[in-house]
C-alpha cells in the first residue's frame, strides 16, 4: 500500500513524519503547479472550485509516482467540500486508475471517526494508546512547524534580506519531519529559531499589516494562493492570517466535543451583517474584517475560488461591513485561468494604495474607506 | 392590513400556496412580484458580485421590485435543512442577511430560521416566532400553520397530476389577490399526441415524443430566465415531463441508484428526477436545465452525466446564465428533439449521449 493524502499546508510534514515511523509507504504528492491545476480541471466539472480541482491534479500526480490508495475526508455539510471524496474517486475511476483505493474518514465524528479510520489503514491490532500518539505526535510537528511559518511571515518584511528568511523557511519542512522523536523535534525547532534570531532586521521600520481572509485552503497553502504571503513579504507587508491546521485541528478534535467551537469574538463581529452561519469561513471573513478594522490594521485581502458557495456570500455583505469599518478590501478570486503576473500587479497596486493611505492618515487627512 | 411581498423566485414555485395561506389566515394581504422580466435581472445583477448565482440575482430584483411596490414586509425564509442528514446550499441560509446587505432601504423582512433535524420543538418555535409578528394567540397561528399544511398537501396532489406549478398557480390565481394576467404560463399546456397538429412541422413525427425536464423549480418555471423552455418544446409537439410529476418513490429509487446517499436536500430535483426518468420507458429524452456556477449543481450533474452515460442514455445538459441567447438555446433543443425522434424511428433506437458539457455538442 502506497498512501497519498491532498496537500494542505503543513500537513505533509506530520504525514511523513508519522507514517514514516509506521513503516508505511507515503508518497508525497508533488507541490502544486500549473500542470496540477490543468489535470485538475481538464478532468472536473466545470464550474467546480479550485481546490476540488487542484486535489484531483495532486492525486493524478501522485499516482503517476506510485501511490495507489489516496486519503480523502467527507462529512455532510453546506459547502459541496463533504461531497469531494465521492467525485474523485468517481473520476479517477473513470480516467483509467480503476486501481486506486479511496479511502475516506468522516469528520463529522471528530476524534472518533479520526481513530477509527487510521485503525482501518493501519491495522485493527493498533491499540487506541498507540494511535493517539501517533495524533498527538502528528500535531505536534505542525504545531512546531506553523510556529516557524507565523515567524517567517513577522520576519519577512522585517528583514534586511527577505530571501533569507525564505531560505531557512523551507529548509524547516524536510528538517522537523526527521525528527523522530520529541525530544529531537524539541531540539531542530530551537535550532531554526535560534537561525531565524540572527536575521538582520530593518532598523525602525513598521511593515504595512495586512490580514489575509477567505477560504480555508486557498489562505492555508501556498501554491493555491500562489504565494502571496511571501510575495507581501519581500514588499515589507506582514501578513497575518487566522487559517491554520493546529487552530483547526483543536478546535474541531476537540473543542467541538465539548460543545465550544471557535472563539466567539469574530462571530459576534460578524453578526450584524450575517447572522447564520452559511459554512466555510463566511462568517470569520467578515467578522475578522470588522475586529482588524478596529484594530488599526492597513488592508484586508479577501481570498476565494471562484464559484466558491459560502465565501461568495461575505463578498457580497463585505461592502456593507466596510462601509461602517472603513479598511482597504482586495477580493481575490482565483481559478485555472488566473495568471500570477496579474495577481502580483494587483498585490502591487494594493501595497501602493495601502501606503499612501498610510501617509495620508499621519497627516491626518483624506478618506478612510476604499474598495478595490 | 398589511401588505407582505413575497418574491416570486427561488423556493416561491415550491411553497408559495403554503406561505400565502399562513399569512392569509392571520390576516395579512399577499403581494407576489411580477414574472421576471429585464428590468428585474438588471436591478438584481447591479446589486450582487458578477459571481453570484443567477436566480440569486433574480431574486435581489424581486425583492427591489416589491419595496418599490411599498410591501410593508418582504417574507424572506432562511432554510438551513428540511431533512436530516442533508443540507441545502449556503445561500437559501443566508438570504434575508444577504439581502439586506444588497437592497438599499430595505422594507423589514419577514424571516424564519428552518432546521427540521433539530427537531419538532424547534420547528413549532420557528413558527410561533413568524406568526407574532400579526398576532400573540398561539391558537391562531396554530391553525394558520394547519391550514398552510393543508394547501402545501393539496398543491403537491396537484402536481402529480402532470400540471406544472405555473398551471396550478395560474388556475389558483383569483384566490391570490393577484390579477390572472400575471402569471405567465407560456405555451400550451402537454397535448395527447397527435393532437396538436401542424405546430410541429420537422418532418418527424414528434408529437409522439417524450422529454423530462429535470433542474430546480427556479430553473425550469422562470420563464424569462429559461426563455420559456417548456413552452418551446411543447411549441414542438413534444411532450414534457418534469420533477414534480414523477412519483416519490420512483425520486428517492433515482437517487440511490445513481448516487446512492442523499447529500443535498434539492437533490432528488436534479439527480433523482433524471434517475426516474432515465428508467421510464416512455420517457424519450431527458434534459438537465442548470444555472452557470451553481455549487450543487456542479456535483450533481456530475452524477447525472456520469450515469447517462454508462447506461448510454440519450440526455443533454442546458447551462443557463444571463447571457444564454435565445437562437443558440432552440438550435440546440430542435438538435435534441431531431436526435430523439430520429432514435424513436428506428425500431430498436441506438443509444447515444448527446452530454453537451461547456455548451459543445458532440456532433451525431
Amino acid at each position: 500500500m502506497k498512501v497519498t493524502a491532498p496537500r494542505a499546508g503543513n500537513l505533509w510534514v506530520a504525514l511523513r513524519a508519522a507514517l514514516d515511523q509506521l513503516g508505511v509507504e507515503y508518497v508525497e504528492p508533488p507541490r502544486p503547479t500549473q500542470r496540477t491545476l490543468n489535470l485538475g480541471a481538464r478532468y472536473s466539472p466545470e464550474w467546480m472550485c479550485v481546490p476540488f480541482k487542484i486535489v484531483l491534479g495532486n492525486f493524478i500526480e501522485a499516482i503517476e509516482l506510485g501511490a495507489d490508495t489516496v486519503v480523502m475526508a467527507e462529512g455532510i455539510n453546506l459547502c459541496r467540500l463533504g461531497y469531494f471524496a465521492k467525485l474523485h474517486e468517481q473520476i479517477l475511476h473513470d480516467i483509467g486508475y480503476p486501481h486506486v483505493k479511496m479511502l475516506r474518514f468522516s469528520w463529522q465524528e471528530k476524534i472518533i471517526g479520526l481513530v477509527k479510520f487510521l485503525r482501518g489503514v493501519l491495522g485493527e491490532d493498533l491499540s487506541w494508546r498507540e494511535i493517539v500518539g501517533y495524533i498527538k505526535y502528528g500535531l505536534q510537528q505542525i504545531i512546531v512547524m506553523e510556529d516557524l511559518e507565523k515567524r517567517a511571515h513577522r520576519l519577512r518584511p522585517r528583514a534586511v534580506n527577505p530571501e533569507a528568511v525564505s531560505r531557512l523557511w523551507q529548509q524547516a519542512g524536510p528538517r522537523v519531519s526527521a525528527a523522530h522523536t520529541a525530544p529531537r523535534l524539541k531540539a531542530v525547532a530551537k535550532a531554526i529559531h535560534a537561525e531565524l534570531d540572527r536575521v538582520e532586521l530593518k532598523p525602525g521600520f513598521e511593515p504595512l499589516r495586512v490580514a489575509f481572509l477567505g477560504e480555508f485552503m486557498m489562505v492555508l497553502e501556498p501554491s493555491y494562493n500562489m504565494d502571496l504571503e511571501e510575495e507581501l513579504g519581500k514588499r515589507g507587508v506582514e501578513v497575518v492570517r487566522h487559517s491554520w491546521i493546529a487552530e483547526w485541528a483543536k478546535i474541531w478534535l476537540f473543542l467541538e466535543l465539548i460543545g465550544l467551537g471557535h472563539g466567539d469574538d469574530f462571530k459576534k463581529a460578524a453578526r450584524p451583517y450575517l447572522r447564520r452561519d452559511v459554512s466555510g469561513e463566511a462568517m470569520q471573513t467578515l467578522g475578522e474584517t470588522v475586529l482588524h478594522a478596529q484594530e488599526g490594521f492597513d488592508g484586508i485581502i479577501h481570498i476565494q475560488p471562484f464559484t466558491c458557495m459560502p465565501e461568495i456570500m461575505a463578498q457580497n455583505i463585505m461592502p456593507r461591513v466596510v462601509s461602517d469599518h472603513p479598511i482597504p478590501v482586495l477580493p481575490l478570486l482565483v481559478d485555472e485561468q488566473t495568471g500570477r503576473a496579474g495577481l502580483i500587479t494587483r498585490l502591487e497596486a494594493f501595497v501602493d494604495l495601502m501606503e499612501r493611505r498610510r501617509v495620508l492618515k499621519r497627516r491626518g487627512t483624506g478618506s478612510q474607506r476604499g474598495v478595490v | 392590513m398589511k401588505r407582505i411581498g413575497i418574491p416570486r423566485a427561488l423556493l416561491y414555485y415550491q411553497y408559495f400556496p403554503m406561505w400565502r395561506t399562513f399569512f392569509e389566515t392571520l390576516g395579512a394581504q399577499v403581494v407576489v412580484s411580477l414574472p421576471t422580466n429585464r428590468e428585474v435581472v438588471t436591478t438584481g445583477q447591479a446589486r450582487l458580485v458578477a459571481e453570484t448565482c443567477l436566480p440569486v440575482k433574480i431574486y435581489a430584483g424581486h425583492v427591489c421590485w416589491l419595496r418599490d411596490q411599498g410591501a410593508d414586509s418582504i417574507f424572506i425564509p432562511a432554510i438551513r435543512s428540511v431533512e436530516d442528514g442533508a443540507y441545502n446550499c449556503g445561500k437559501f441560509l443566508g438570504l434575508p442577511d444577504l439581502m439586506k446587505a444588497v437592497v438599499e432601504d430595505c422594507p423589514p423582512l419577514l424571516e424564519i430560521d428552518l432546521d427540521v433535524p433539530k427537531g419538532q420543538r424547534e420547528l413549532y418555535k420557528a413558527i410561533y416566532g413568524l406568526g407574532r409578528h400579526f398576532t400573540a394567540n398561539p391558537l391562531k397561528i396554530k391553525k394558520a400553520a394547519e391550514a398552510a399544511w393543508q394547501a402545501h398537501l393539496g398543491y403537491q396532489a396537484r402536481l402529480r397530476t402532470g400540471l406544472t406549478p405555473l398551471e396550478v398557480l395560474e388556475d389558483t390565481a383569483d384566490m391570490f389577490h393577484v390579477p390572472r394576467s400575471q402569471f405567465q404560463v407560456g405555451g400550451t399546456r402537454n397535448v395527447r399526441p397527435g393532437t396538436l397538429a401542424g405546430t410541429a412541422d420537422f418532418g418527424l413525427r414528434t408529437s409522439s415524443l417524450t422529454v423530462a425536464v429535470v433542474g430546480h423549480p427556479y430553473c425550469v418555471y422562470d420563464t424569462f430566465m429559461n426563455h420559456d423552455l417548456l413552452a418551446k418544446l411543447r411549441q414542438m409537439g413534444v411532450r414534457v415531463v418534469t420533477y414534480e410529476m414523477a412519483p416519490e418513490e420512483g425520486i428517492e429509487e433515482g437517487i440511490r441508484r445513481l448516487a446512492g446517499t442523499k447529500y443535498w436536500t434539492y437533490e432528488g430535483e436534479v439527480v433523482g428526477a433524471a434517475g426516474y426518468y432515465f428508467q421510464e420507458p416512455q420517457v424519450d429524452g431527458v434534459i438537465s436545465v442548470a444555472v452557470f456556477a451553481c455549487g450543487p449543481d456542479s456535483t450533481m450533474l456530475e452524477v447525472v452525466r456520469h450515469a447517462a452515460k454508462k447506461e448510454g442514455q440519450r440526455y443533454m445538459s442546458l447551462i443557463i446564465d444571463e447571457h444564454t441567447a435565445e437562437a443558440g438555446l432552440v438550435t440546440r433543443l430542435e438538435a435534441f428533439v431531431d436526435m430523439l425522434a430520429r432514435c424513436k424511428r428506428r425500431a430498436s433506437p441506438p443509444p447515444g449521449l448527446a452530454s453537451c458539457q461547456g455548451g459543445i455538442c458532440p456532433a451525431n
